[in-house]
């Protein structure tokens, strides 16, 4: 199914937010700081 | 004085329908970006109140030295919430609200670009509301820990500090999916011939805002979570007593902290920049460099965090490159604080509500800013961290340029939303009241705190008397004045004269040129071409 333009606009918004709080706990977590 | 003028009658066919549901189901269900706008005003509004409140009772408190009315554990928890609250349930909010009403209008969208998720971003911000209050009657009550949350404080906290937790990680969420809609409307939902540089200024400033919020909640969201995981899953991130690192704590909290303080200052200088140019009948001047200025802010604030830091023992090279960074902010903001300026300068002025609390915002936030310059300095800032200087520095950006902003925002689109006209006398005592008795409350702080006096404290020496007992009589007269602010919004929605489709002769944005007043309820569908 195609995404909207909209749907993609917010995916790619959203897949940074993820990243930030993801990466900051793996960062600290996984890697011990 | 007046500058109404009603040139731009419009006979819509399609108008006030609301959908599906009436009655309270109708604010349940709505996906309408107006309704919803609506709902985070009040929102905000009520949120203020409490937050106040809490203010009034920490003043209370502090009117004499000497503990009279609460105990100092309460104190704390007044301290923390009133922060909290103000930062993420009044301020906050009530520019999202601006962005919902307004940012669809203005660049000639029929909607948000997610109409349902917009509903669900609201409806999340009441629960995070009430945890925060429920928080209070926890036993322990409600964390003391200060709006910032440090640790190892928050590690030691009762069960309030759990529920103070999952607020955060709700309001977080809210902001993240109203940061996203706000964005992808943005892109994607302009009107043929709305370019991004012919966008209103208000738009640019929440675009670069939505950026800025999508970046850096998600880095709160993480640090708050890590103390979670301290406090029952045995983890040690932040609790020195296992190994971790409270000051870790402190700079991931500032990397959101510093970046939040332009969330909430961007918004504002979006409704300054639309009042000041309406009320001096000219364009904005420097447009392009108000647009560049603002980028240049929100990427500058992500490499200041550490200034708020300077006492945790960094090394010289740390504090010399956060107070060079931090001082290189003032370039950006002297461009936006001159082209207001410039805006006025030979323009046909008049001093309506609006103008006048812009007017307030572009004085009093000029003067928060300077004394930010003074903090940003490393030898300075050492012997002012932590006193009421800081409390009097943040309260002039946030209490003052935040709020007198918000302020000048409801009375300049008060006669569009509700197409009705405020008492105009009534808003000029509003503004009045406001603007002396907010500066009897915070000015004198600069002086405590100059002469020493430790902020987050309930008792204090005597020296510091005559200070505290100004700043509390200007407390309680600017809490009563807003008041008469409820009543202003009361007595225009139920008995307010009609407002022309523009009742303000210099406002030349969307909203105000292919709209009447008031707004059906449905616009821009099919979308104007702008081209």
């Amino acid at each position: 199914m195609a995404l909207s333009r909209n749907a993609k606009t917010g995916l790619i918004l959203a897949s940074i937010a993820a990243a930030w709080f993801f990466g900051l706990i793996i960062k600290y977590w996984v890697m011990g700081g | 004085m007046s500058a109404v003028v009603d040139n731009h009658a419009h006979d819509h066919g399609h108008d006030g329908h609301h959908g599906g549901y009436g009655g309270l189901m109708r604010w349940v269900t709505t996906t309408n970006h107006k309704d919803i706008g609506t709902m985070y005003l009040w929102f905000s509004f009520v949120m203020f109140m409490v937050g106040g409140a809490m203010a009034l009772v920490i003043r209370a408190e502090l009117f004499s030295p000497g503990l009279q009315i609460v105990d100092p554990d309460f104190f704390n928890q007044m301290t923390t919430m009133h922060g909290l609250i103000m930062v993420f349930g009044a301020i906050m909010p009530a520019f999202v609200g601006f962005a919902n009403w307004l940012i669809p209008m203005q660049i000639g969208a029929p909607d948000m670009a997610f109409a349902r998720m917009n509903n669900w971003s609201f409806w999340i911000l009441p629960f995070a509301g009430a945890l925060l209050i429920i928080s209070f009657f926890t036993p322990g009550g409600a964390p003391g820990v200060g709006w910032t949350l440090y640790a190892p404080l928050t590690v030691q906290m009762g069960v309030g500090m759990d529920l103070t937790i999952f607020a955060v990680h709700l309001l977080g969420m809210s902001s993240i999916m109203g940061s996203i809609n706000i964005v992808t409307t943005i892109l994607n939902l302009r009107a043929p011939g709305m370019t991004l540089m012919r966008m209103p200024l208000f738009c640019w400033t929440w675009l670069i805002t939505g950026y800025l919020l999508i970046a850096v909640m998600p880095v709160l969201a993480g640090a708050v979570t890590m103390t979670l995981t301290d406090r029952h899953f045995g983890t040690s991130f932040f609790n020195a007593a296992g190994g971790g690192d409270p000051v870790l704590y402190q700079h991931i909290f500032w990397f959101f902290g510093h970046p939040e303080v332009y969330i909430i200052a961007l918004p504002a200088f979006g409704v300054i920049s639309q009042v000041i140019p309406a009320f001096s009948r000219k364009p904005l001047f420097g447009y392009a460099s108000m647009v560049y200025a603002s980028s240049a802010i929100a990427i500058l604030s992500f490499i200041v965090w550490a200034h708020h830091m300077y006492t945790v023992g960094m090394p010289v090279t740390g504090q010399l490159f956060f107070m060079y960074a931090t001082t290189l902010i003032a370039i950006p903001t002297g461009v936006k604080v001159f082209n207001w300026v410039a805006t006025m300068w030979k323009g046909s002025l008049t001093f309506e509500t609006p103008m006048l609390f812009a007017c307030g915002f572009l004085f009093l936030f000029t003067l928060g800013g300077f004394t930010g310059l003074v903090l940003s300095l490393v030898p300075i800032d050492i012997q002012l961290h932590d006193t009421y200087y800081v409390v009097a520095h943040f309260h002039y950006v946030m209490a003052i340029g935040a709020v007198f902003a918000g302020f000048a925002g409801v009375y300049f689109w008060l006669p569009k939303w509700t197409g009705k006209m405020y008492d105009e006398t009534l808003g000029q005592w509003h503004f009045w009241l406001s603007t002396i008795f907010i500066n009897v409350t915070f000015f004198v702080q600069h002086f405590a705190g100059m002469a020493g006096m430790p902020r987050r404290i309930p008792d204090y020496p005597l020296m510091f008397e005559t200070w505290n007992k100004i700043s509390s009589i200007g407390a309680f007269g600017f809490g009563l004045s807003q008041l008469l602010f409820l009543y202003v919004v009361l007595k225009c929605i139920r008995s307010g004269e009609k407002a022309p489709d523009k009742p303000w002769e210099g406002a030349d944005s969307l909203e105000w040129t292919h709209l009447p007043t008031p707004v059906p309820y449905h616009t821009f569908d099919p979308q104007p071409d702008l081209r």
